[in-house]
């Protein structure tokens, strides 16, 4: 099954996936109009910055068990089994915050929703773009990223194209070839480590 | 209570730490809380690889290459960071030549008499800058004098010369050399204009020629609008002579009214200071129980106003907003360029009036009281009354003023420099020959909250004069290295044995403040006159530049036209230009083929002095001196 795979070293922290985010999940589906929505649409994907100021897409890992169903007294969240995505029923929630506590990740936020009673502040989470995929469309937030760090595939393939990568950076000899990635960008990674390595001197 | 060691890593000053311990306590957000919110930062943007220039756009390239490598038009990432470059080069060169123009605006308004309260003050430069644009000086009053000097240098600002005028300053050599790479600026605003029109969609898409026009464009600058800017600044208001002064945020007083003039053209801090200097002005702040009128400068204004009067300086950039948190000033008054628009705001926490006075530069939380010519004097008193009306309105409860003035010497034009040397550059040139000093380096540039503020300059500095490099300094560099106390004699003490004994004889602090970021076209003139001195061209001299803590576009512009001119400059913060590696090739190498000169990028300022002082030592040893092997 397909889902999301985060590739945090190919973030370059543009905040352009929590854009698309809010957007998807707006009742317009448009960024201008959506700015004009009462309840503001907000992103699900949240971009935090590492040490070296270096972009993380942080979202819902749709962890199985997951500690928010687990912990969602109400029942209000739930599974779906065909996507595979931890959903939250809006009706049900009682907005106790449970979920987020329960929440290793810190994705979980509190706020109203378009879907949502007028009104009535929700827990709000990732749901795997869930509407979108059945219109055959990939998750937003993987639709605008430009640098692959987010990916819509079997993860099971992710971290198989992942070993290769691992096992052909530790091999030596004439095959060797370099990690994929971008000198320009290590080239930037490597002057802000500088930078804050002179900072915390 | 606030604990100011948790402010070790923003700042290495004392006063700023206090102070953001107050600005913490009195919950006001700063430039680092701001910069911390904005993290983590658009890697599109910082490689220079976003581009939104057309509406078919906007548009980015993914660095790892499996994305977009073309925008919609089809421009590749050296097309893009070359095209994003060469704007920002364009707007550094149009503020400093816009701040130009404003000056020479007035010298004309002098001359026809129109301007309150503005004079010749130096009739002198005013012939001397009025030979060198041909015009004819003997028998003529100095008014239409001014008057002729006003229109031939609008001249250059246009379009109908092959050069500039002031270029004639640079070596035969360099002026020869610009010519074969088109890099000769032609006219001030017309190679901005056509920077603007070279990067619009399908016009300019050779990445290499970009770059080039993006030197002509910054020469248009260095040898054209600030080089103006600071020879009519002298004109009307004088040339620097070494003056003591005091800095830091100690220099403002519990006891008086203090007004903080803050911006870049000293057309607004000049009025200003002759109103606070009125008996008049004095008697009325007495009458609200004040014991006089306090003027403090910040950032460039106040580095004009420092160099020319001795006026005190209260701090650079990332000192702005906190030198409102003293909560001890009645007034800030602006002019443009880096005026955070945060600051308004700042002030509303505190019973300062925050004054714009440009037509344009307005500011959210500001009055604005526009400075005109005609009427400058008028508007400066009636500021002065306003600051002095809102002394009585001050919280003493909230004035917090930590720190004691620190000494400096500051003043030092090329005439100055050149006065100080006996009236020839041959001095300098002797104590370079024996090695007594390396060579000279230009510390300049802003503060950025990317890099530990002062940290950069103060670091950098001290490592130049331990290795007998003399250091010329202007903008923010030099209000940092004046409050670490480098421009007093004491500073000798840091220099090496060589710097220490020349400086010692010649009664010169190791660290010369030059004046203001326009000013930084004195490092050129000094340059110039040491390679014309010396028959070789700029680029043979042992000298390097640096802004370690830059962050504005003015600074790109500045950068660009030491590497155009010669000089190695070694920036701390990274321009964005990663996305690139033609671009960055070319800035970091190839331009050394065209230009003899490159530039370099060294976040940590003891590895950047290293290379400063690497690259001395080589000029050295290629004119035959004796020269230092540096690994």
């Amino acid at each position: 099954m397909k889902n999301v795979v985060v590739h945090p070293e190919r973030c370059v922290g543009c905040m352009q996936c929590m854009i698309a985010c809010a957007t998807a999940h707006s009742h317009t589906k448009a960024t201008p109009a959506a700015l004009l929505e009462v309840p503001r649409p907000s992103p699900r994907v949240h971009v935090g910055a590492g040490i070296y100021n270096e972009g993380f897409p942080n979202r819902c890992r749709h962890c199985d068990p997951a500690p928010c169903l687990l912990a969602c007294l109400p029942g209000a969240i739930y599974r779906d089994p065909e996507t595979d995505t931890v959903l939250v029923n809006y009706d049900r929630c009682i907005n106790c915050a449970s979920c987020a506590m329960a929440c290793p990740y810190g994705v979980i936020r509190y706020t109203e929703d378009y879907k949502a009673p007028p009104g009535k502040v929700v827990s709000v989470k990732c749901d795997n773009c869930v509407e979108r995929q059945h219109e055959g469309k990939v998750p937003a937030c993987v639709e605008t990223c430009k640098t692959g760090a987010l990916t819509f595939e079997d993860p099971a393939i992710a971290a198989k194209r992942k070993t290769g990568e691992v096992a052909r950076s530790v091999s030596v000899g004439e095959e060797a070839r370099e990690v994929p990635g971008s000198p320009t960008f290590s080239l930037l990674n490597a002057l802000k480590r500088a930078q804050k390595i002179v900072n915390i001197r | 209570m606030i604990d100011p060691k948790k402010y070790e890593n923003r700042t290495i000053t004392e006063d700023g730490r206090l102070m953001l311990a107050k600005a913490e306590k009195d919950m006001i957000e700063t430039v680092w809380d701001r910069h911390e919110a904005q993290q983590p930062q658009c890697g599109f943007c910082e490689m220079g690889l976003s581009c939104r220039i057309c509406a078919m756009g906007p548009c980015r390239i993914d660095p790892f290459g499996e994305g977009p490598q073309r925008g919609v038009c089809g421009a590749d990432a050296d097309i893009i960071v070359a095209r994003n470059l060469g704007r920002m080069v364009a707007a550094g060169a149009a503020s400093h030549s816009d701040h130009g123009r404003d000056l020479v605006e007035i010298l004309g308004k002098v001359a026809s008499g129109e301007a309150q309260g503005y004079s010749i003050s130096s009739p002198e430069k005013l012939h001397a800058v009025a030979a060198e644009y041909g015009l004819e000086t003997e028998g003529k009053e100095d008014l239409a004098i001014a008057a002729e000097l006003a229109d031939a240098m609008m001249d250059d600002f246009g379009s109908k010369k092959s050069h500039l005028q002031l270029v004639s300053r640079a070596p035969q050599k360099r002026r020869d050399l610009w010519d074969r790479l088109r890099m000769m600026p032609r006219g001030i605003d017309r190679e901005t204009s056509e920077m603007m029109h070279r990067t619009h969609m399908g016009v300019d898409n050779g990445w290499d020629s970009l770059i080039v026009h993006a030197a002509r464009n910054a020469l248009s600058d260095g040898w054209g609008g600030s080089m103006i800017a600071t020879d009519v600044s002298d004109i009307l208001f004088g040339v620097p002579q070494p003056v003591p002064s005091t800095i830091n945020i100690g220099v403002l007083k519990e006891d008086q009214v203090n007004i903080v003039v803050h911006g870049h053209n000293p057309l607004v801090s000049e009025a200003v200071l002759q109103a606070v200097s009125s008996p008049e002005m004095v008697e009325l702040a007495t009458s609200k129980g004040a014991a006089g009128i306090n003027l403090a400068g910040l950032c460039c204004t106040g580095n004009e106003l420092l160099m020319r009067k001795g006026i005190p300086m209260a701090g650079n950039h990332l000192m702005t907003e906190l030198v409102l948190a003293t909560g001890a000033v009645e007034m800030m008054i602006v002019d443009y360029q880096c005026i955070m628009p945060a600051l308004g705001t700042i002030a509303q926490c505190y019973h300062t009036k925050m004054v714009s006075t440009s037509d344009k530069a307005h500011f959210p939380h500001m009055e604005h009281h526009e400075f005109h010519p005609e009427s400058a004097t008028d508007t400066a008193r009636e500021l002065v009354r306003l600051a002095i009306e809102a002394y009585p309105l001050r919280n003493p409860d909230k004035v917090y003023i930590p720190v004691e003035p620190v000494d400096l010497l500051a003043g030092f034009s090329i005439e100055a420099i050149l006065g100080a040397l006996g009236g020839t550059p041959q001095p300098l040139i002797d104590a370079i020959v024996a090695g007594k000093i390396r060579g000279a380096a230009g510390v300049v540039g802003c503060n950025n909250p990317k890099i530990k503020h002062d940290y950069g300059h103060v670091t950098m500095m001290r490592k130049l004069i331990e290795n007998d490099v003399l250091v010329v300094d202007t903008g923010c560099a030099s209000v940092a290295s004046a409050k670490a106390g480098f421009k007093t004699s004491k500073a000798l003490e840091w220099a090496g044995p060589g710097l220490k004994e020349v400086c010692g004889a010649l009664g010169i602090p190791p660290v010369l403040h030059v004046g203001s970021c326009v000013d930084n076209v004195r490092i050129l003139v000094l340059a110039a006159a040491l390679a014309n001195t010396l028959g070789v061209d700029m680029s043979d001299l042992p000298l390097a530049g640096a802004a370690p803590e830059w962050y504005s576009e003015k600074a790109v512009s500045i950068g660009v036209y030491f590497v155009a001119s010669g000089i190695f400059v070694v920036l701390g913060p990274t321009p964005p230009v990663t996305g690139s590696m033609n671009v960055v090739k070319l800035l970091t190498e190839g331009l050394d083929d065209l230009v003899g000169a490159t530039f370099a990028v060294e976040p940590d300022p003891e590895k950047a002095a290293l290379l400063m002082i690497k690259h001395i030592e080589g000029k050295r040893k290629a004119l035959g001196l004796e020269a230092r092997n540096i690994v």
